[in-house]
């Protein structure tokens, strides 16, 4: 367990040496949140609320994705790919710690320096340009805490396991392009899910997706009752199981028939 | 001029052939560069269902502006991708692009040669049906004028997202790495030229019509294929002021780029 905090605190560290690029990302995601929140207004047009969610709550909603986006690495992450492509991977896998938790440690503290760095800056800029909506009380707070910790364990198992595809391919990234490009849709990214059809609902629910971010978006906005909150809570750590489980299950097989090239 | 065309082509060629060698993965790449254009046009199709529409504009009409855009991105990404800021700012850090420096042939053609992804080609399709689902939602009345300013449009469309490739580019011979702040322009350009200019703040719209001429690109063509009306009251022959645009920016690009070949100074390493 000390290895593990060790490790997070290194990446941590090293993902805070990056502050130009963390900065030029900021500019970009703001930027995109921008167009993203004109769109809304423009779509909004008269109506003041729309499947539970006001217009407010919709510009938030723009901001509060944007400030994700670093967070859970949302539109790539081919780290373990990469180390499988190079063969670091073997050194890698001699080190006496669990694959899956060697890599959950680094990810760790990217993800905590991209929620101070980028997560709390997205949200300030939007406070001051846009009437922004946030949590009522406590409780609401400490929902948003644990959804936003669940969503991350999520995602990552969900980056994992996707990435495990290079045991078997040498294109694994058009796979995970795919997969990334799919999940923008499907987790309620490009939208509150709400906003869609029923139909289309039902079938993003079937998928891990809307843990990562729908499941965020609606604690943050309180449009959850109690019990669809503690609902929606334990879907997300029902999904952190299966995906860890999967993992697990897929690295095992894949180390199997690795082979590593010599010299 | 001869050698020099066939000298790009071979330059491709290479580049082609190398990148079908792994078929499966070519194949699921290509797929993987369609799905984000597919997905895009899905979702907003399924939430206009409640909406109805963005700022006055139905799907269709949106769709139309999308389609454009999408098509030319996805060709100048192709044809320009060895000015991919991304790229190219790594050829500069690394020291290669040094090389192409000492050979004996233009270095603009050798750069343009140096990478095309054919896979992009998945973009450029599902942008091209798109552009028909979106002619068929709105039925255009078609006009030989029209159909004749639809592949102007497109092609200026490509000439100003290369021009922005390539001003991205020179820029990282000062920068040394590749500026993630230059997307804004490229991929946020073309984002924000997905949807009808009217409905940003003015301050966005007035920079992309008198800094970034982006709005005489899409927009107004698009007005005038459409048959719709100017918003902003701008002299009739706005609509097509879009390859004026176009060629205009590819041209500051490349006086740019000249001038920062002249002043590169290589990373020394």
């Amino acid at each position: 367990m000390r290895l593990f905090w060790e490790l997070c605190k290194l990446a941590f560290r090293r993902q805070l040496t990056y502050r130009a690029a963390t900065l030029a990302g900021l500019t970009t995601n703001f930027f995109f949140g921008l167009l993203r929140a004109a769109l809304m207004a423009a779509l909004y047009g008269t109506r003041q609320e729309v499947a539970g969610i006001s217009l407010a709550a919709a510009v938030t909603f723009t901001g509060l994705t944007q400030a994700t986006i670093g967070y859970l690495s949302l539109f790539s992450w081919y780290e373990v790919m990469n180390s499988v492509y190079t063969g670091d991977i073997s050194s890698d896998l001699l080190k006496p710690m669990d694959y899956f938790l060697f890599w959950l440690a680094q990810d760790l503290g990217r993800a905590i320096v991209a929620l101070l760095m980028r997560g709390l800056t997205m949200m300030a800029a939007y406070a001051l340009i846009f009437d922004v909506v946030w949590p009522h009380g406590a409780a609401q707070w400490l929902a948003l805490a644990v959804a936003l910790a669940l969503s991350w364990l999520v995602s990552f198992s969900w980056r994992f396991l996707i990435n495990l595809a290079a045991f078997w391919t040498p294109g694994a990234q058009g796979v995970g392009r795919f997969i990334f490009g799919l999940s923008w849709f499907t987790s309620g990214f490009l939208m509150p899910l709400r906003f869609f059809p029923d139909w289309f609902q039902h079938l993003c629910n079937l998928t891990p997706f809307p843990a990562m971010i729908n499941t965020v978006v609606e604690v943050y906005l309180g449009v959850l009752t109690s019990p669809k909150l503690i609902q929606a809570l334990l879907g997300q750590a029902l999904w952190a199981v299966i995906l860890i489980g999967a993992g697990q299950l897929v690295l095992r097989a894949g180390v199997r028939r690795l082979v590593i090239q010599g010299g | 001029m001869k050698a020099t065309l066939d000298l790009y082509r071979r330059l491709i060629g290479v580049q082609i052939r190398s990148q079908l060698q792994y078929r499966a993965a070519f194949l699921t790449d290509l797929i993987g560069q369609g799905m984000a254009t597919g997905i895009w046009f899905l979702s907003l199709a399924l939430i206009l269902q409640r909406f109805e529409s963005i700022g006055g504009w139905s799907l269709g009409e949106v769709a139309f502006l999308y389609g454009t855009v999408e098509t030319a991105f996805g060709t100048m990404d192709m044809i320009f991708s060895g000015f991919d800021p991304r790229f190219f700012g790594q050829q500069v850090r690394r020291g290669t692009f040094d090389q192409l420096l000492l050979r004996p042939v233009s270095i603009t053609l050798q750069v343009l040669g140096s990478e095309f992804v054919l896979r992009r080609m998945g973009r450029i399709v599902q942008g091209v049906a798109i552009l028909a689902v979106a002619v068929t939602l709105t039925d255009v009345r078609w006009t030989p004028l029209k159909l004749a300013y639809l592949p102007v449009v497109l092609t200026s469309l490509v000439c100003f997202f290369g021009g922005l490739f390539i001003i991205g580019s020179t820029i990282t011979f000062w920068t040394i790495e590749s500026i993630e702040v230059v997307n804004i322009f490229t991929y946020g350009g073309s984002e924000l030229m997905s949807y009808p200019m009217h409905i940003y703040q003015e301050w966005m719209r007035r920079f992309f019509t008198y800094i970034v001429p982006a709005i005489f690109l899409n927009y107004y063509p698009a007005l005038f294929i459409l048959d719709k009306p100017d918003p902003f009251g701008l002299p009739p022959f706005a609509p097509f002021l879009a390859p004026a645009a176009g060629f205009g920016v590819l041209a500051a690009g490349l006086a740019l780029w000249r001038f920062g070949i002249r002043h590169y100074q290589s990373t020394g390493s």
